[in-house]
């Protein structure tokens, strides 16, 4: 009688809570929104902080209290806890009111620039100094060659030996005479650049092989004696050629130096420069939005396409870009033929038993083996053992300093891919297991052979999943830094790794990269302030290359899975 | 078609033929199936052995650390029989030997050959020296006489390399590569370049310094000042065993190049009547005497008051029954070493300790014994570049050691045991070689390859007593800015540090990944999980210098700044998120039904930002008033107590004390009470119940660390401590976000592996979705998730660039989540680029290197083979 009352009863029993496990649920799901916010927190803030670097800020003329004038681009505002000892400077009224905000005052960074007259970039104004904001539309920010940005006024013009009126000529009649001696500046350059880098390279490589003849014959033989009248009078030749080419370059300069500008900062010092020196120059405070839409795409440009200058801190990424780019390709030239290979192996040769099982596996893991450790064996080995044997044999003339005998792009490629090797090799092996057997068995049928079925039947098929693999690995191997501050990257490289001088493809050269770019500019420059904002652009990038990479393979995989999904029995 | 005489008639009569009756292959594709066949089979082996050998090269490269030392040659010859021989010394080519006898005779002589060479003579104008004196190297010598007096010498072997044909002609062969003219030697060497070996004695007027025909029985001395005024300090114990300090200052006239010298001495304090004084020593400071005693006892001397000299302290140094054989410093004079005659060597330090019982607060403190030798040890030869020596015994045995990693590199063997004691033993300037000259002329040469007579299994993974520790410690320091700096190799700190930050990390990541992980597989929509997926496996390929980048320049600032609502926000989260659960309950069902899809999600998105929101808001209250308004100086112990911190940990342990206490006593009863209820009062009433626990346990918790800190206790100094901006925190924090998704993607791989069927039969016996989840699906999946976590902690134990730029790199051990740390990984990228190849520091990374390969592929294959089984059980069920 009462068994069958319990039984009934429980049918009622709505409400236990401990079933539903609701407070779980909320810790569950909210652990899944707090690592989703956190990811969309992060991507956002690089995505924002690299795409408004660039956008012009207006400048404020700020006066103190002191009576001081200070002129800069507010940066950003943050609050802090005053020290005690600046809290007794102030007056009792503040002091009350520090106290109220529960000592927390508020506080703005503001970019000064002109560095060679301030000795700083930056400068911190708390609230309680600052008496008057304004924003004078006769403030420029011009952006120099060297020493940052000078923010302040322009005095006076000399054009050709001749001191001109600013206010005469106007911003545009400035902007024409500017972009005119940039042109003579880029001329310049030019010359003493590419000719005669030129020159220098042709005189070097005579006495290189002066030298290397010296080492092979001996300086009694008569071929080193050849060799040294003959490359005598090829580097005569050249040194006439470097002379009428400094000739040039220095007539140039001695008219661009009867170019200047006088500029003057907000408190009246003034600062003269060549005007070539000015690489942009806009009135913050002046300007239109389509105006600001030009300065901001103009600084995007010389981003993309022009050399860093100011120790990295501005200027352009162009090599950085190259580098990764380069290295990233060669990279993926030499681990695609070795991983697809070794896949083949492991799926399609080599016995399955034990033995594979266990390769399988080590090579599994060794896509989680650091990469920093890549980097100490691709120092070891390529760059120290291998790359020292290279110079002994083939460049002894160049000795003691090494060639390939210290880190390179090629000994950079080579260590990433041994990183990214495994990687491909699981990625190409899935594909190929998923390859039916009947496929397979039905072109062996039809009488092709294992390397026809192989080549014409089964990489196909796998091709969609060997491509993700190896764009996977390009992704991987583009962001990876540890390794290659081992194995060849360095802050400034001022040759790139291909260029127009023979053999076109320097394989021993070091490069510049755009994630060691971030690490040195971000650490190592001399105001981490000041290289900030280039770090967001130079991550924003980085970022969007790899995200392009994997978007690409999700892309491949998914489209090229369609394709083959009808062909399949 | 058959393959009958027939078909061929066919063929024959000009039928177009549909298959070749041989059915011969083209030679072209065999020869192709053939080439690709070999290709791919020695292609892939070579990739699959090059991945290994990577293995094998770390190891070939850190090998050479634990070799011992390797005797490359051997060699004896014998000298002119010379009694009276008081020194020897030869250059760091080991071309020329000499010795020095005490009527100031130089001998010189081929080291490899033994051949003589020219003598040389230092004018001690009759005298016979009774004592010398040098410099570690023992060119700087000083000499004390039997008349009292003292000579200050130099005797010196000087090398100059020359252009390649600047080789004078009329040389005799030494040996395959020098010549000699009979005192100079020359060596054709790399580069078509010449050295030039010569020998350079000269000796410096008397000085008295003993009373007049008291001879001189033993000095010591040292050198310092600049080079404009050379100051020499020395002591002196004269036979009435009176001790003298000398300083003697050099000063050059600019004009005229004379040089003057000064000298003053003062008498040091008397030792006790019949002390027969065998050794004195001069620290290189000058502001301490040893004197050894035939018995083995040792009298300091502070003399940091040049005027007033005191006896600071008299021990007995060597073992019981055993007395002094040598006495003497390792280079840089921090470390005093006493040979006995019975063999054994000590080694001390001078330490301040608590209760030091001397004068002057410091104490010889017995810090290294090192292995006992057979016999008496007579002789000692210490580097002039390291923490090596040689000591020789009477019996003829000549071992090289290493002072700090105590350990016996080579065990030499003399031709011929010394017969009256007197021996000189010379270590070569480069430790690669060792040479014993006795005084019937018998010369032994050793030439020896040690590369790293510093490291030991010890002294990398042991503790080591270094010079100025005051005991035994881990530590790493490979450089700093001194001459006499010993590196110190440990790799305890770097170990340390790698796990310290990735047990944070794991502590940041584990909860978030897996809850996650779970949440996606169970409980949301097809459509959200098609989404976060692909979102989360990106994030895995994020380049972590951006991280890195991030977490040195934007967060760990911001987090400095803002530490007390970083800290609110570890409390506000989940708070805020129990909070809304229980509100959520006392939804009518049909309306949290409707809401239970998107929007109940989207809650939970609101629910975080407003914690987090009200964490941001609340953290200078929190500060103010938990940590007395300053949380950095309240890590310091300069303000406040640790009573609402403790309470604050407390609070979730209680708390589950608290519900599992409520669990076993009445919590049948009331579920039993509650289910019968409508879901929303059941829902008001567990919310109530689930507050007023919470508040219990909050109370309960800070009665308890009221309680642990009238007991003394504090928190601050163990896991809390001294804030340092780039910390633990920020690199658990940031590290854990680096393999948030490395952990989700795999646990949600294997959860989602559970077979659909196993989840229907569940739900379809009544369970509910989280019953399903916990009690089915997890356990299931439990491997495959527990091989994620191993995976995330592989990665974040190598993981370089963000500990590299967020961590410090200070390679201390502690567990103070605000101090920073150095992780093996990091400490590569750091110190690598400036290692010399082939050098000590330059194989301790490369062992580095491969304790950090093993270590994570040893995590990894432990998850794969698990991963794998887990697998194979999955697709059983």
């Amino acid at each position: 009688m009462e068994a069958k009352l319990e039984g009934k009863r429980v049918r009622r029993f709505t409400a236990d809570l401990s079933a539903v496990g609701e407070p779980a649920l909320w810790a569950f799901g909210g652990a899944l929104a707090l690592g989703i916010i956190l990811i969309c927190g992060f991507l956002f803030m690089i995505f924002w902080n690299g795409m408004v670097t660039f956008w012009p800020k207006p400048i404020e003329v700020v006066t103190l209290n002191s009576g001081e004038v200070v002129a800069g681009e507010p940066t950003r505002t943050n609050v802090f806890r005053p020290a005690a000892n600046l809290l007794e400077d102030l007056s009792p009224e503040l002091r009350s009111a520090i106290a109220a905000n529960d000592g927390l005052v508020s506080r703005t960074l503001f970019r000064t620039g002109n560095y060679d007259l301030y000795n700083e970039d930056f400068r911190w104004l708390t609230e309680f100094d600052i008496k008057s904001v304004e924003r004078p539309t006769d403030m420029f920010f011009l952006e120099r060659q060297e020493w940052g940005p000078f923010i302040g006024r322009i005095k006076s013009l000399v054009i050709n030996g001749v001191e001109t009126d600013p206010q005469a000529l106007g911003v545009s009649g400035i902007r024409a005479e500017q972009q005119a001696a940039r042109a003579r500046f880029d001329e310049i350059r030019r010359i003493e650049r590419s000719e005669i880098g030129v020159v220098n390279h042709e005189i070097n490589r005579e006495r290189l092989a002066t030298r290397r003849i010296e080492l092979s014959d001996g300086v009694e033989s008569q071929a080193y004696r050849d060799q040294v009248v003959a490359s005598q009078a090829r580097i005569a030749d050249l040194e006439k050629t470097f002379q009428t080419l400094q000739a040039r370059a220095n007539e140039i300069k001695e008219q661009d130096r009867s170019f200047r500008i006088i500029l003057e900062d907000v408190n009246g010092r003034a600062k003269e420069a060549q005007l070539s020196q000015i690489v942009r120059f806009y009135a913050a405070n002046d300007l239109g939005l389509f105006q600001k839409l030009g300065v901001y795409l103009s600084r995007w440009n010389e981003f993309l396409t022009s050399e860093p200058r100011e120790a990295n801190t501005e200027g352009g990424i162009l090599p950085a870009i190259f580098g990764t780019v380069v290295m990233t390709l060669m990279m993926v030239i030499l681990v695609a033929p070795f991983g697809v290979i070794t896949a083949l192996y492991l799926r399609e040769y080599a016995k399955q038993g034990r033995l594979v099982a266990m390769v399988r596996i080590a090579v599994n893991n060794l896509a989680g083996v650091p990469s920093i450790v890549y980097g100490v064996f691709g120092l070891g080995f390529f760059a120290y053992a291998v790359g020292g044997g290279i110079d002994a044999l083939f460049f002894p003339e160049r000795l003691p300093s090494p060639t390939f005998g210290t880190g390179g792009i090629l000994w950079a490629a080579l260590t990433l891919s041994l990183l990214t090797v495994p990687v491909v090799i699981v990625a190409a092996e899935e594909a190929l297991s998923a390859v039916p057997r009947s496929i397979r068995e039905g072109s062996l049928a039809c009488g092709a052979s294992k390397w026809q079925t192989i080549r014409s039947i089964v990489l196909p098929h796998a091709m969609p999943g060997i491509m993700t693999g190896l764009i996977l690995a390009m992704a991987r191997g583009a962001g990876e830094v540890a390794p290659l501050m081992l194995v060849g990257v360095v802050k400034l490289a001022p040759e790139l790794p291909v260029d127009s001088l023979f053999p076109y493809v320097h394989l021993e050269r070091s490069f510049m990269h755009l994630g060691f770019h971030i690490f040195d500019v971000g650490f190592q420059s001399r105001n981490s302030e000041a290289g900030k904002p280039m770090v967001f652009v130079t991550t924003l990038l980085l970022l969007a290359l790899i995200v392009m990479m994997n978007s690409a393979a999700i892309y491949v995989r998914n489209n090229l899975k369609k394709k083959f999904a009808g062909s399949q029995f | 078609m058959s393959d009958t005489p027939g078909s061929s008639n066919i063929a024959q009569k000009g039928y177009k033929r549909l298959l070749p009756i041989g059915r011969t292959t083209r030679r072209s594709v065999l020869f192709a199936d053939r080439a690709a066949d070999a290709i791919i089979k020695v292609g892939g082996l070579l990739v699959i052995l090059a991945v290994f050998g990577i293995l094998a090269f770390l190891a070939k490269e850190a090998m050479p650390l634990f070799y011992g030392g390797s005797l490359q040659s051997q060699k004896s010859f014998v000298l002119p029989a010379k009694p009276e021989m008081i020194w020897s010394s030869a250059d760091e080519y080991q071309t020329i030997g000499l010795r020095i006898s005490s009527n100031g005779r130089v001998e010189s002589f081929h080291v490899d050959t033994g051949t003589p060479l020219a003598n040389y003579e230092l004018d001690f104008q009759g005298d016979t020296a009774t004592a010398i004196g040098a410099t570690v190297n023992r060119s700087d010598l000083v000499f004390g006489f039997s008349d009292g007096s003292v000579r200050f010498g130099r005797v010196a072997l000087d090398t100059e390399i020359l252009k390649g044909d600047a080789m004078p002609s009329g040389l005799t062969a030494l040996g395959a590569e020098d010549y000699t003219d009979g005192s100079v030697v020359y060596r054709r060497i790399a580069g078509n370049q010449i050295r030039r070996m010569s020998v350079s004695a000269n000796v410096r007027p008397p000085q008295q310094v003993a009373d007049d025909g008291v001879a001189i029985k033993a000095i010591g001395f040292t050198v310092g000042g600049t080079v404009e005024r050379p100051t020499t300090s020395y002591v002196s114990v004269d036979a009435n065993g009176v001790g003298r300090l000398s300083r003697s200052e050099t000063r050059i006239n600019l004009m005229t190049r004379a040089e003057t010298v000064s000298t003053r001495s003062s008498a040091l304090p008397p030792l006790p009547a019949g002390t027969v004084v065998e050794k004195v020593l001069l620290s290189p400071q000058a502001d301490q005497v040893y004197v050894g005693v035939a018995d083995g006892t040792v009298h300091r001397f502070d003399t940091r008051d040049f005027d007033k000299p005191v006896l600071a302290e008299t021990s007995k140094l060597t073992p019981d029954g055993a007395e002094l054989g040598v006495l003497g410093f390792m280079i840089g004079g921090q470390t005093l070493f006493v040979g006995g005659t019975d063999g054994s060597l000590r080694m001390y330090f001078r330490l301040q300790p608590e209760n030091p019982g001397t004068v002057d607060g410091y104490k010889m403190v017995l810090a290294r014994e090192l292995e006992k030798q057979p016999a008496a040890i007579i002789s000692y030869a210490v580097s002039q570049r390291g923490k090596s020596l040689v000591t020789a015994d009477a019996g003829g045995n000549v071992w090289f050691r290493h002072a700090t990693s105590e350990q016996t590199l080579l065990k030499l063997k003399q031709s011929e045991a010394p017969k009256d004691g007197q021996i000189q033993a010379m270590l070569m300037p480069r430790d690669d070689g060792a040479m014993i000259i006795n005084t019937s002329g018998v010369a032994d040469l050793w030439k020896f390859y040690v590369p790293h007579p510093e490291t030991t299994w010890r002294a990398i993974f042991g503790k080591l007593w270094y010079e100025g520790y005051s005991e035994p410690s881990y530590t790493w320091q490979s450089s700093s800015g001194t001459d006499v700096f010993e590196p110190k190799f440990s790799l305890v700190p770097l170990i340390f540090g790698t796990l310290k930050a990735t047990v944070y990390s794991l502590m940041f990541a584990i909860p978030i990944s897996l809850l996650a992980a779970i949440y996606t597989s169970e409980f949301v929509h097809r459509s959200v999980r098609a989404t976060v997926k692909p979102l989360m496996e990106m994030m895995e390929s994020l380049p972590t210098v951006v991280l890195g980048f991030i977490a040195a320049l934007i967060l760990a600032p911001l987090v400095e700044s803002w530490i007390a609502a970083v800290l609110l926000g570890f409390i506000a989260l989940p708070l805020g998120l129990m909070i809304a659960a229980h509100l959520w309950q006392m939804l009518p069902p049909a309306m949290a039904l409707k809401l239970n899809g998107l929007p109940k999600f989207a809650l939970m998105f609101i629910v975080i930002a407003v914690s987090t929101w009200l964490a941001y808001l609340l953290g200078p209250w929190f500060e103010n008033t938990l940590f007395s308004g300053d949380f950095k100086a309240w890590t310091n112990r300069d303000v406040g107590s640790g009573v609402p911190f403790m309470g604050l940990v407390l609070w979730p342990l209680t708390f589950l004390g608290l519900t599992m206490l409520f669990n076993r006593t009445v919590g049948t009863t009331y579920r039993m009470h509650v289910r019968g209820l409508s879901r929303e009062a059941a829902g008001r009433i567990d919310g109530a119940r689930w507050l007023s626990m919470a508040v219990l346990s909050g109370l309960a918790s800070f009665g308890i660390a009221l309680l642990l800190d009238i007991g003394g206790f504090d928190p601050r100094g163990g896991v809390v401590d001294t804030y340092i901006q780039r910390n633990a925190l920020v690199v658990g924090m940031v590290m854990g976000f680096a393999i948030i998704p490395n952990i989700y993607t795999l646990a949600e791989d294997a959860l989602n592996s559970v077979p659909s069927h196993l989840r229907a039969a569940s739900l379809a016996a009544g369970a509910t979705p989280w019953q399903t989840a916990i009690w089915v699906v997890l356990p299931t999946a439990m491997s495959g998730v527990f091989a994620a976590v191993m995976i995330g902690m592989g990665r974040a134990v190598g993981e370089t660039m963000i500990v590299v730029m967020a961590a410090g790199n200070t390679p201390v051990l502690d567990w103070n989540i605000f101090n920073g740390l150095r992780t093996l990984s990091a400490n590569i990228a750091v110190e690598l680029p400036e290692a010399v190849i082939g050098g000590t520091l330059y194989r301790m990374l490369f062992l580095a290197a491969l304790a950090l390969f093993v270590i994570t592929f040893v995590i990894n294959t432990g998850a794969e083979v698990i991963r794998q089984r887990f697998r194979k059980r999955a697709f059983q069920l």
